[in-house]
């Protein structure tokens, strides 16, 4: 494990001598503050924003939405993805469907999504659906194809009914490639709420990064922005180190 | 009647023939070895026994019986891919059990520690099969389909990516557990070596579409054991020498026609 506490030291220290810098390069005057304050001005600001306004609230508001409309989209995507990738004509009569708006860019559905639902809820979950389900679909469609077909034929000479090739193969068998491609879905989704809080929203990390740009308030911009990242790394850490839990057989 | 019967047997893709007008018959507890050239039609025979590809034309009987589906009756060990890596090595021979009805969970487990044994895995039970070496996988294997109650083993060159020494103890442990279980096993190997080694009969093929070249009864030249002191006898090497003859004779047919 000597390896991967090796990794971490190395990480920590490239992020903190890139803060360091951020800091020297503010404090030197060389950027006006306006445009680039201070790693310290921002930690700051991030302080007051969560004593005093709430900033917590904004960013539970965020994440919220985000599971929400990511455990939506990624609970139809597993079955319609598997059903895709095992029943050949089902994946022929979806696909080019699911392609054709897979390739449409979500900001231009804004207005549409709007007409349909209104600036309430609905229209965010169902922008951030709009950009997981149809990407999710399809890798959970090519995972369940790629897996070994010796797996399946194993299970069928040892005589296995077909839907049971599909809990006890198809599904273990992709399970830790699914999980990772969750794990990265889950990333584009915090992409398109911010696109949705930004047009539509009075609450949100993407409304009160817009509401700081209206004033110019580039520290509470900062500051949201870092809560966006600090919010990303934090799941993605939590989501790897469980794959490599649940998946210790992998581990050669 | 014989047991396992292939009556003018062929298989085409398309324009493409893969089998040519194939007949054999196997006897039970006989292992038949399928050899040669990589890509002739042998593993498309043998699959066809597994019920995991259909003849175009002719008919397999097993028992007077023609195939069915794929079911437990006849189990495959494959080269590669040949455990499931989310179950441990007790899981994956229990898999084998998995949609039988007619045992109860005492007698499963009972089998289970029963075949991992006979193939010398109780040691790592518990382990994943990530973690094994890949001659223990296809231990692991085999005893997933002899748990099974498969009474064909379909085995495609399932020691091919072994080295040789650990390929010659599989080769030797193969040999005894077929003879303990009486099991019939049909062998597609183009190695000319394993093929003499572990055979009771050696079918050799020809290119595609495959036919077969020759018909080489091992037992009758051999014996019926399969040792390591067999393995340096001259009668050994002569046979080994003869199927190598044989092997090669269809490998220069290919150069001969080759534009």
């Amino acid at each position: 494990m000597a390896g991967s506490r090796h990794r971490i030291l190395i990480g920590t220290a490239a992020s903190l001598g890139l803060i360091l810098l951020w800091e020297a390069v503010s404090r030197s005057g060389a950027v006006s503050a306006r445009f680039l304050p201070a790693p310290s001005v921002v930690v700051a600001t991030l302080w007051t924003m969560i004593a005093e306004r709430g900033l917590l609230y904004h960013a539970g508001v965020s994440t919220l939405r985000v599971w929400v409309a990511f455990l939506i989209a990624a609970a139809m995507a597993v079955p319609i993805g598997i059903l895709m990738g095992s029943v050949r004509w089902i994946g022929a009569a979806l696909e080019p469907v699911i392609d054709f708006i897979r390739y449409l860019p979500v900001p231009a559905l804004v207005p549409l999504s709007i007409i349909w639902f209104g600036v309430g809820e609905s229209t965010k979950i169902f922008l951030l659906w709009l950009g997981t389900f149809f990407q999710l679909v399809l890798l959970v469609a090519d995972d369940v194809r790629r897996v070994p077909h010796e797996f399946h034929e194993t299970a069928m000479t040892v005589g296995a009914p077909g839907w049971r090739r599909l809990t006890d193969v198809s599904l273990p068998a992709m399970l830790p490639t699914l999980v990772d491609n969750m794990r990265i879905t889950l990333g584009w989704c915090w992409t398109y709420l911010i696109i949705a809080e930004i047009v539509a929203a009075d609450s949100g990390l993407g409304f009160v990064i817009w509401q700081a740009r209206r004033f110019f308030q580039t520290p509470e911009v900062m500051a949201g922005v870092i809560t966006i990242g600090i919010i990303g790394l934090l799941t993605d850490q939590v989501i790897r180190a469980a794959h490599r839990r649940w998946f210790r057989y992998l581990v050669r | 009647m014989s047991y396992l019967e292939f009556r003018s047997v062929t298989k085409r893709y398309g324009p493409v023939e893969v089998v040519a007008p194939f007949d054999l018959e196997v006897a039970e507890g006989e292992f038949v070895v399928f050899l040669g050239p990589s890509g002739c039609g042998k593993t498309t025979l043998m699959r066809m026994v597994g019920g995991l590809e259909q003849p175009s034309s002719g008919r397999i009987l097993l028992r007077g019986q023609p195939l069915g589906p794929p079911d437990r009756r006849r189990g495959m060990v494959f080269q590669s891919y040949s455990a499931f890596p989310w179950l441990t090595v007790a899981g994956n021979v229990a898999y084998g059990m998995r949609y039988r009805r007619d045992l109860t969970a005492a007698e499963k487990r009972a089998r289970t520690a029963h075949f991992l044994r006979l193939v010398g895995l109780t040691d790592f039970a518990h382990q994943w099969p990530n973690r094994i070496s890949g001659g223990m996988r296809q231990r692991v294997a085999i005893a997933r389909t002899l748990a099974a109650g498969s009474e064909i083993l379909l085995m495609d060159e399932p020691f091919g990516a072994l080295d040789a020494l650990r390929r010659e103890r599989l080769q030797l442990e193969l040999r005894r557990i077929q003879r303990e279980e009486g099991r019939t096993v049909i062998f597609v190997t183009h190695d000319v070596e394993e093929a003499a080694f572990l055979a009771d009969r050696v079918i050799v093929f020809t290119r595609r579409p495959a036919r077969i070249l020759a018909e080489v009864d091992v037992t009758a030249r051999l014996g019926p054991e399969s040792t390591l002191e067999l393995r340096g006898s001259a009668e050994f090497f002569a046979l080994r020498n003869e199927l190598l003859a044989l092997v090669r004779s269809t490998d220069e047919e290919e150069e001969a026609t080759a534009p």
